[in-house]
């Protein structure tokens, strides 16, 4: 089994945040359009991302020493919401799933925080040497 | 943290958009009794149509995920026909006696206005939200 390296551990707490952060973008974005007619709810969807995560180790094929290896995409892509029921507007935006959302994204916020925040501490605990 | 600039962007866009449709509604209220506008006809209902539109197209460019905020596109006259009151007193009225009033249906303003705070209130607990978000990514710096 691979060991689990710090750096590893601090990415995937900062993709946490940033698709946290995306959720909570979309759902505002919904938000926004409450009363706009023929508007769609959309969302973002992160399953492509996490198979690329669960890959990871194997880094993309270069074809030349000087190429750089490339990023694992960390950003979804915003999709409409199917089976939402439409108002007589076309509108599928519901109020309470948004809110839902956008507390639950804050939610996921927080909780990467407060791990980064710890693995910082002990990064600053280094440092000072154990001061 | 650019997309949560363009989350409350697009939050806040939705507040301008909420205030206008108060302020139609409002007018539409105030005027449902105005049986002469500057045209010298009676006030006709208005109403607003609102649109999406992207608030940050950078993220878009990026083909991230990004909120859309919302923006009044119009603000269109009611084509309904006045209501006709019977008053030959009026000043207004005509040869028969009938007043043309203007084509405002005051309940269904209320509710209008009732919906557009609603939304309102969800846009700025929104902001709420988001503005927490970014205070716990500020506090990452202590």
């Amino acid at each position: 089994m691979n060991e689990i390296t710090d750096r590893a551990i601090l990415a995937a707490l900062g993709r946490q945040m940033n698709q946290a952060v995306q959720r909570q973008s979309v759902a505002a974005g919904n938000l926004a359009n409450l009363d706009t007619p023929g508007y769609k709810a959309r969302t973002v969807s992160f399953g492509d991302v996490l198979e690329d995560e669960l890959q990871a180790g194997a880094p993309l094929a270069r074809t030349s020493p000087g190429h750089l290896g490339g990023i694992t995409p960390a950003d979804g892509a915003a999709t409409e919401v199917e089976g939402l029921a439409a108002r007589r507007d076309g509108n599928t935006v519901q109020l309470d799933r948004e809110l839902l959302n956008m507390t639950r994204a804050s939610g996921e916020f927080g909780a990467a925080q407060t791990a980064l925040a710890a693995k910082f501490r002990l990064v600053r605990y280094a440092i000072n040497e154990g001061r | 943290m650019s997309t949560l600039r363009g989350a409350i962007d697009a939050s806040a866009s939705a507040l301008n958009a909420q205030r206008a449709r108060i302020e139609v509604a409002v007018s539409n209220i105030a005027n449902a009794e105005s049986t002469r506008g500057p045209d010298g006809q009676p006030y006709r209902r208005r109403d607003i149509v609102l649109a999406t539109e992207p608030v940050e197209s950078f993220d878009q460019a990026l083909g991230r995920a990004g909120a859309s905020g919302v923006r009044v596109a119009s603000v269109v006259e009611d084509t309904e026909p006045f209501r006709r009151h019977y008053e030959p007193s009026h000043p207004d009225a005509d040869a028969e006696g009938y007043v043309a009033m203007p084509n405002v249906d005051v309940p269904e303003e209320m509710v209008n206005m009732l919906g557009a705070a609603r939304a309102y209130q969800a846009n700025l607990t929104a902001i709420g939200l988001i503005r927490d978000t970014i205070q716990r990514a500020l506090e990452l710096g202590r």
